[in-house]
Protein backbone atom coordinates (compact mmCIF):
# COMPACT_ATOMS: atom_id res chain seq x y z
CA UNK A 1 0.00 0.00 0.00
CA UNK A 2 2.76 2.38 0.84
CA UNK A 3 4.61 1.39 -2.33
CA UNK A 4 1.46 1.88 -4.44
CA UNK A 5 0.85 5.26 -2.90
CA UNK A 6 4.34 6.44 -3.60
CA UNK A 7 4.11 5.38 -7.27
CA UNK A 8 0.82 7.16 -7.83
CA UNK A 9 1.85 10.25 -5.96
CA UNK A 10 5.12 10.48 -7.83
CA UNK A 11 3.31 9.93 -11.15
CA UNK A 12 0.78 12.57 -10.24
CA UNK A 13 3.53 14.87 -9.05
CA UNK A 14 5.41 14.42 -12.34
CA UNK A 15 2.23 15.08 -14.32
CA UNK A 16 1.52 18.26 -12.40
CA UNK A 17 5.03 19.53 -12.85
CA UNK A 18 5.02 18.94 -16.61
CA UNK A 19 4.06 22.14 -18.44
CA UNK A 20 0.96 21.68 -20.61
CA UNK A 21 1.81 22.07 -24.30
CA UNK A 22 -1.51 23.62 -25.25
CA UNK A 23 -2.43 26.78 -23.36
CA UNK A 24 -6.09 26.66 -22.40
CA UNK A 25 -6.92 29.96 -24.14
CA UNK A 26 -5.76 28.70 -27.53
CA UNK A 27 -3.73 30.56 -30.13
CA UNK A 28 -5.42 33.53 -31.73
CA UNK A 29 -5.45 33.53 -35.49
CA UNK A 30 -7.53 34.61 -38.44
CA UNK A 31 -10.83 32.98 -39.33
CA UNK A 32 -10.71 30.48 -42.15
CA UNK A 33 -13.17 30.88 -45.00
CA UNK A 34 -15.12 27.85 -43.84
CA UNK A 35 -15.28 28.86 -40.16
CA UNK A 36 -18.61 30.08 -38.90
CA UNK A 37 -19.76 31.84 -35.76
CA UNK A 38 -22.98 31.01 -33.92
CA UNK A 39 -25.28 34.01 -34.13
CA UNK A 40 -28.26 34.70 -31.89
CA UNK A 41 -30.01 37.88 -32.96
CA UNK A 42 -32.95 38.52 -30.68
CA UNK A 43 -35.54 41.22 -30.21
CA UNK A 44 -37.74 41.28 -27.09
CA UNK A 45 -40.64 39.87 -29.10
CA UNK A 46 -38.88 37.70 -31.68
CA UNK A 47 -35.69 35.72 -32.32
CA UNK A 48 -34.43 36.52 -35.81
CA UNK A 49 -31.52 34.07 -35.46
CA UNK A 50 -31.22 31.39 -32.77
CA UNK A 51 -27.69 29.94 -32.50
CA UNK A 52 -27.33 29.74 -36.27
CA UNK A 53 -23.95 29.35 -37.96
CA UNK A 54 -23.08 32.39 -40.06
CA UNK A 55 -19.90 33.53 -41.73
CA UNK A 56 -19.82 37.23 -40.80
CA UNK A 57 -21.95 39.83 -39.05
CA UNK A 58 -21.48 43.54 -39.70
CA UNK A 59 -22.67 45.72 -36.83
CA UNK A 60 -22.87 49.46 -36.19
CA UNK A 61 -21.14 49.70 -32.84
CA UNK A 62 -21.07 52.98 -30.92
CA UNK A 63 -17.30 53.00 -31.33
CA UNK A 64 -17.53 52.38 -35.08
CA UNK A 65 -18.69 49.89 -37.66
CA UNK A 66 -17.20 46.44 -37.30
CA UNK A 67 -17.39 43.02 -38.89
CA UNK A 68 -17.40 39.95 -36.65
CA UNK A 69 -15.98 36.71 -38.03
CA UNK A 70 -15.54 33.27 -36.48
CA UNK A 71 -13.36 33.06 -33.36
CA UNK A 72 -13.52 36.79 -32.73
CA UNK A 73 -11.97 38.02 -29.48
CA UNK A 74 -14.58 38.41 -26.74
CA UNK A 75 -16.16 41.85 -26.79
CA UNK A 76 -19.19 43.76 -25.59
CA UNK A 77 -20.27 46.57 -27.89
CA UNK A 78 -23.20 48.95 -27.51
CA UNK A 79 -24.93 49.39 -30.85
CA UNK A 80 -26.11 52.60 -32.53
CA UNK A 81 -29.31 52.71 -34.54
CA UNK A 82 -28.01 51.31 -37.79
CA UNK A 83 -27.62 48.61 -40.37
CA UNK A 84 -26.92 45.06 -39.32
CA UNK A 85 -25.79 42.72 -42.08
CA UNK A 86 -25.65 38.96 -41.63
CA UNK A 87 -23.59 37.02 -44.18
CA UNK A 88 -24.91 33.50 -43.77
CA UNK A 89 -22.64 31.93 -46.36
CA UNK A 90 -20.36 33.27 -49.05
CA UNK A 91 -22.61 35.27 -51.33
CA UNK A 92 -25.90 35.43 -49.38
CA UNK A 93 -26.38 38.32 -47.01
CA UNK A 94 -29.43 39.62 -45.14
CA UNK A 95 -29.74 43.22 -44.04
CA UNK A 96 -31.63 44.42 -41.01
CA UNK A 97 -32.00 47.79 -39.35
CA UNK A 98 -32.00 47.88 -35.57
CA UNK A 99 -32.76 50.73 -33.21
CA UNK A 100 -29.93 49.89 -30.84
CA UNK A 101 -28.87 47.32 -28.30
CA UNK A 102 -25.77 45.31 -27.46
CA UNK A 103 -23.55 42.85 -29.28
CA UNK A 104 -21.67 40.34 -27.14
CA UNK A 105 -18.97 38.09 -28.58
CA UNK A 106 -18.54 35.10 -26.27
CA UNK A 107 -15.27 33.22 -25.83
CA UNK A 108 -16.76 30.04 -27.33
CA UNK A 109 -17.26 31.41 -30.86
CA UNK A 110 -20.78 32.68 -30.28
CA UNK A 111 -22.26 36.11 -30.94
CA UNK A 112 -25.36 37.37 -29.20
CA UNK A 113 -27.01 40.55 -30.43
CA UNK A 114 -29.81 41.93 -28.29
CA UNK A 115 -31.71 44.65 -30.09
CA UNK A 116 -34.65 46.65 -28.80
CA UNK A 117 -36.45 47.02 -32.14
CA UNK A 118 -35.53 45.96 -35.62
CA UNK A 119 -36.75 44.55 -38.91
CA UNK A 120 -35.45 43.41 -42.30
CA UNK A 121 -34.48 46.37 -44.46
CA UNK A 122 -37.27 45.73 -46.99
CA UNK A 123 -39.89 46.29 -44.25
CA UNK A 124 -39.05 49.99 -44.08
CA UNK A 125 -40.75 52.67 -46.14
CA UNK A 126 -38.51 55.47 -47.51
CA UNK A 127 -41.51 57.82 -47.74
CA UNK A 128 -42.34 57.31 -44.06
CA UNK A 129 -38.71 57.94 -43.13
CA UNK A 130 -38.59 61.11 -45.24
CA UNK A 131 -41.75 62.54 -43.72
CA UNK A 132 -40.73 61.57 -40.17
CA UNK A 133 -37.37 63.23 -40.67
CA UNK A 134 -39.05 66.42 -41.94
CA UNK A 135 -41.34 66.50 -38.87
CA UNK A 136 -38.43 66.07 -36.52
CA UNK A 137 -36.29 68.68 -38.23
CA UNK A 138 -39.16 71.12 -37.77
CA UNK A 139 -39.00 70.47 -34.01
CA UNK A 140 -35.24 70.92 -34.05
CA UNK A 141 -35.57 74.27 -35.79
CA UNK A 142 -38.42 75.42 -33.58
CA UNK A 143 -38.38 76.86 -30.07
CA UNK A 144 -39.18 73.89 -27.86
CA UNK A 145 -37.35 72.98 -24.67
CA UNK A 146 -33.85 71.49 -24.62
CA UNK A 147 -35.28 68.08 -23.72
CA UNK A 148 -37.69 68.15 -26.66
CA UNK A 149 -34.85 69.07 -28.99
CA UNK A 150 -32.66 66.31 -27.53
CA UNK A 151 -35.48 63.83 -28.19
CA UNK A 152 -35.85 65.16 -31.74
CA UNK A 153 -32.09 64.84 -32.22
CA UNK A 154 -32.20 61.15 -31.23
CA UNK A 155 -35.02 60.52 -33.70
CA UNK A 156 -33.28 62.52 -36.44
CA UNK A 157 -30.16 60.40 -36.01
CA UNK A 158 -32.25 57.24 -36.38
CA UNK A 159 -34.01 58.52 -39.52
CA UNK A 160 -30.78 59.73 -41.12
CA UNK A 161 -29.14 56.39 -40.40
CA UNK A 162 -32.17 54.63 -41.86
CA UNK A 163 -32.02 56.74 -45.02
CA UNK A 164 -28.35 55.88 -45.42
CA UNK A 165 -29.09 52.19 -44.91
CA UNK A 166 -31.99 52.23 -47.40
CA UNK A 167 -29.72 53.95 -49.91
CA UNK A 168 -27.41 50.94 -49.81
CA UNK A 169 -30.26 48.46 -50.44
CA UNK B 1 -22.92 58.13 -28.48
CA UNK B 2 -21.26 58.36 -25.09
CA UNK B 3 -20.80 62.15 -25.28
CA UNK B 4 -24.23 62.81 -26.73
CA UNK B 5 -26.51 65.65 -25.66
CA UNK B 6 -29.37 63.35 -24.65
CA UNK B 7 -27.39 62.17 -21.63
CA UNK B 8 -28.09 65.52 -19.97
CA UNK B 9 -31.85 64.92 -20.22
CA UNK B 10 -32.61 61.20 -20.42
CA UNK B 11 -31.59 57.86 -19.03
CA UNK B 12 -30.25 55.21 -21.38
CA UNK B 13 -33.56 53.35 -21.15
CA UNK B 14 -35.48 56.41 -22.31
CA UNK B 15 -33.01 56.95 -25.17
CA UNK B 16 -33.46 53.31 -26.14
CA UNK B 17 -37.26 53.64 -26.21
CA UNK B 18 -37.13 56.85 -28.25
CA UNK B 19 -34.94 55.18 -30.89
CA UNK B 20 -37.20 52.10 -30.92
CA UNK B 21 -40.27 54.27 -31.42
CA UNK B 22 -38.56 56.04 -34.35
CA UNK B 23 -37.78 52.67 -35.96
CA UNK B 24 -41.37 51.48 -35.49
CA UNK B 25 -42.77 54.60 -37.10
CA UNK B 26 -40.64 54.04 -40.20
CA UNK B 27 -41.99 50.61 -41.16
CA UNK B 28 -44.31 49.95 -44.09
CA UNK B 29 -47.99 50.28 -43.19
CA UNK B 30 -48.79 46.63 -42.50
CA UNK B 31 -45.71 46.05 -40.32
CA UNK B 32 -46.14 49.41 -38.62
CA UNK B 33 -49.63 48.57 -37.37
CA UNK B 34 -48.34 45.34 -35.82
CA UNK B 35 -45.35 47.11 -34.35
CA UNK B 36 -47.22 50.06 -32.83
CA UNK B 37 -48.90 47.71 -30.35
CA UNK B 38 -45.45 46.87 -28.98
CA UNK B 39 -44.94 50.50 -28.10
CA UNK B 40 -48.02 50.75 -25.91
CA UNK B 41 -47.45 50.27 -22.21
CA UNK B 42 -50.07 50.25 -19.52
CA UNK B 43 -50.01 50.17 -15.75
CA UNK B 44 -52.70 49.44 -13.26
CA UNK B 45 -52.53 49.00 -9.52
CA UNK B 46 -54.59 47.45 -6.79
CA UNK B 47 -54.56 48.24 -3.09
CA UNK B 48 -54.75 45.32 -0.66
CA UNK B 49 -56.14 45.61 2.86
CA UNK B 50 -56.75 42.82 5.39
CA UNK B 51 -56.16 40.21 2.73
CA UNK B 52 -58.76 41.75 0.41
CA UNK B 53 -57.81 43.31 -2.89
CA UNK B 54 -59.34 46.61 -3.88
CA UNK B 55 -60.30 47.73 -7.36
CA UNK B 56 -57.86 47.69 -10.23
CA UNK B 57 -57.08 51.31 -10.99
CA UNK B 58 -55.43 52.14 -14.33
CA UNK B 59 -52.54 54.52 -14.01
CA UNK B 60 -52.95 55.93 -17.52
CA UNK B 61 -55.91 55.38 -19.75
CA UNK B 62 -54.78 53.61 -22.96
CA UNK B 63 -54.97 55.66 -26.16
CA UNK B 64 -58.37 55.39 -27.86
CA UNK B 65 -58.13 53.83 -31.32
CA UNK B 66 -58.84 56.49 -33.95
Amino acid sequence: MAALRSITSSAAFAAVRRTPTAVSLGRRGYAEAADKIKLSLVLPHQALYASQDVVQVNISAATGDMGILANHAPAIEPLRAGLLEVIESAGTSKKFFISGGFATVHPNNALTINAVEGAPLEDFSPEAVRSNLADVQRVLGGNGSEAEKAEARIEADVYESLQYALGTK
Amino acid sequence: MSGAIWRQHFTFNKYSQIAARAVRQSLVEAERLKAEKRGDTGLKYQKWENGQGGNHIPFNQPKEDA
